[in-house]
């Protein structure tokens, strides 16, 4: 059986098709491009799956961020925690951990025991604590994310919780002559210290990583110490689709 | 009229009804009164720190505000705040007898605590004996109600929580109470079962918060065990000896290996796919999570209540994403 998974994203739909267990397809198209070249609309949005070349297709699910979850047809649709829960169990085998997603737009803690979702914590307000903080400030600072991402070394005091003003202060910094090094340490520590009061109430011994943020090292690098061990899954961008496909194949029933 | 004892838990109510008392719950009307607030309030004018059991608070409320005079408080088995509480209660005049549920979980030691409040009382083993039988038919027809609330699925959560809990003090008045449990069980029998796709334990104390059951309805899902509470109805002292085995064989405030057992039991039983347990803000038993999750192999949501009769946002998230999943669970097999 195949199942196609999308996750509906702010700027990127992610697509995974699984087949007997085994992801065979991966993709990302911009959200742009996804509805203006893949869909059409007819009271809900239809997906040409022809165009997206993937093949035939036994089920589809979708999931997707708050007004990105739009609803396609003849997809079933799912809440985005459960996606990346499933995802994360899909890709770890674990059935007890704490997930932290750090997207574009919104950070995700979810606290997984026995295979069930038993608390989470999420964070839409503000953009000082996601993924789009880190690019603005990689911009500011004109260096890429990779590149930012490596230092974690004695980082400079980034004290504003706001992210406008962070990048005022950034500039305060860079003013004064400190090295490099050191700013793109401060941004990745300003973030982590961030993420720390919503993931004080989640202690726990596995952390997994997910979200655009499992690729920083040096967020992984502060966390280290507030768990026993640090788990990276291999496709932090696309856990959310692959999740959706861990649904169809284990709990959606044929109609 | 018959005169009046408050209650702070369950104790050997047979004595006292066999005195002449007429018991009331002090949980029951604190938790059923619109004013239950203002008992919580009352309590921290009179110095009870922000930082307790809003439990207790009330129950202190509740007593001054409903001119109880005498009161049974326990103080081995149940919570520690309850001793301090007694103190307080005794100073404002109020006439505190004491009860143990003696730590050991022995026959014996139980024996001796019941006798001892049964000299307090001034009663006769044989009287009480009397009174029991008397009782054993309420808890009779409780039991029929929990078992058409599991077996039959034709009575909701809450009820079930309300019938059990009402055994703690037979509602005031056994003949009416009687009557009513009577009434309800004719008219529950008539009903269609109602069936939802997941079925839930709660465990843990009696919440503040009882629109839970509602919600868990709102998620198709449904109680079908209410543990504590039905320990308040002594289900099981239908087939106890004597009073003494009565009181033994209760899980409440003993020691956690005891009442696993138990719920190991009931969840096979009434299979069951989950468990709320529902523990208090500032209450030890919330640690006892830990244990339970080790020992019973089932998902295990916990919940914590503070004040407020509702419940918050973020627990009702919880409880969908939880409740979310299991059916998940249950669909796939
Ligand atoms: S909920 Fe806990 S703290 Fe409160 S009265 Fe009960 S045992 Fe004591």
């Amino acid at each position: 059986m195949r199942i196609l998974g999308i996750d509906l994203g702010s700027r990127e739909v992610k697509i995974v098709v699984m087949e007997k267990d085994k992801i065979v397809i991966k993709k990302k198209i911009s959200t742009m491009k996804f509805y203006r070249d893949y869909c059409s609309f007819d009271g809900k949005v239809i997906v040409d799956l022809g165009k997206l070349d993937i093949g035939e297709i036994d089920r589809a699910v979708s999931t997707g961020y708050g007004k990105n979850n739009t609803n396609l047809k003849l997809f079933t649709q799912i809440n985005e925690i459960k996606a990346h829960v499933y995802g994360a169990m899909y890709q770890t085998g674990l059935k007890d951990f704490i997930l932290l997603d750090v997207g574009g737009q919104d950070v995700k803690v979810i606290k997984v025991e026995k295979g069930i979702t038993t608390d989470l914590e999420l964070n839409e307000k503000c953009a000082a604590s996601c993924g789009r903080y880190l690019e603005n400030m990689a911009n500011v600072l004109e260096v890429s994310l990779d590149e930012m991402s490596k230092h974690y070394k004695d980082p400079v005091e980034l004290n504003s919780t706001c992210a406008v003003f962070s990048e005022s202060e950034l500039i305060g910094s860079i003013a004064e002559g400190v090295s490099v090094e050191k700013l793109y340490a401060g941004v990745n520590y300003s973030l982590y210290k961030r993420l720390r009061p919503l993931l004080s109430k989640f202690k726990g011994k596995q952390l997994i990583l997910a979200g655009g943020v499992a690729n920083n090292l040096a967020i992984r690098e502060y966390l280290q110490n507030d768990y026993s061990e640090i788990i990276s899954i291999e496709e932090p961008q696309f856990n959310g689709a692959i999740g959706c496909c861990y649904y169809g194949s284990r709990f959606l029933r044929e109609d | 009229m018959l005169k009046k004892i408050g209650l702070t838990t369950t104790v050997p109510v047979e004595v006292l009804v066999t005195a002449g008392y007429s018991p009331v719950d002090l949980n029951n009307i604190f938790i059923t009164s619109e004013d239950y607030l203002k008992y919580i309030d009352i309590a921290e004018r009179d110095g009870f720190p922000k930082s307790l059991c809003a439990w207790i608070k009330g129950i202190y409320g509740a007593c001054l505000e409903n001119d109880i005079k005498e009161i049974v408080g326990v103080v081995e088995g149940d919570c520690s705040n309850t001793r301090a509480l007694i103190e307080v209660l005794q100073l404002k005049g109020i006439k505190v007898y004491p009860f143990s549920f003696p730590h050991s979980h022995n026959l014996k030691d139980v024996e001796i605590e019941i006798r001892k409040f049964m000299n307090i009382f001034n009663v006769t083993e044989e009287s009480v004996e009397q009174t029991r039988q008397r009782l054993n038919k309420l808890r009779e027809l409780a039991k029929e109600i929990d078992e058409l609330t599991y077996l039959e699925n034709k009575v909701n959560g809450f009820e079930n929580h309300i019938y059990q809990i009402s055994l703690s003090d037979f509602n005031g008045n056994v003949d009416n109470f009687e009557n009513s449990l009577k009434d309800a069980i004719s008219e529950i029998k008539q009903r269609k079962p109602i069936n939802r796709k997941v079925r839930l334990g709660y465990i843990g104390v009696p919440p503040m918060t009882g629109d839970i059951y509602e919600f868990v309805e709102s998620l198709d899902a449904h109680f079908v065990y209410n543990e504590v509470q039905r320990e308040f109805a002594f289900p099981r002292a239908i087939t106890a000896k004597n009073i003494f085995e009565q009181y033994y064989d209760y899980t409440y405030p003993y020691n956690t290996t005891f009442r696993i057992n138990e719920l190991k039991k009931q969840i096979e039983e009434r299979k069951i796919d989950a468990i709320i347990h529902y523990t208090q803000a500032f209450c030890y038993r919330a640690v006892e999570d830990i244990v339970l999750k080790k020992q019973l192999d089932i998902p295990i949501l916990n919940i914590e209540g503070d004040k407020l009769n509702v419940l918050d946002a973020r627990t009702k998230l919880r409880l969908e994403a939880f409740i979310d999943m299991l059916s998940d669970l249950k669909e796939a097999n």
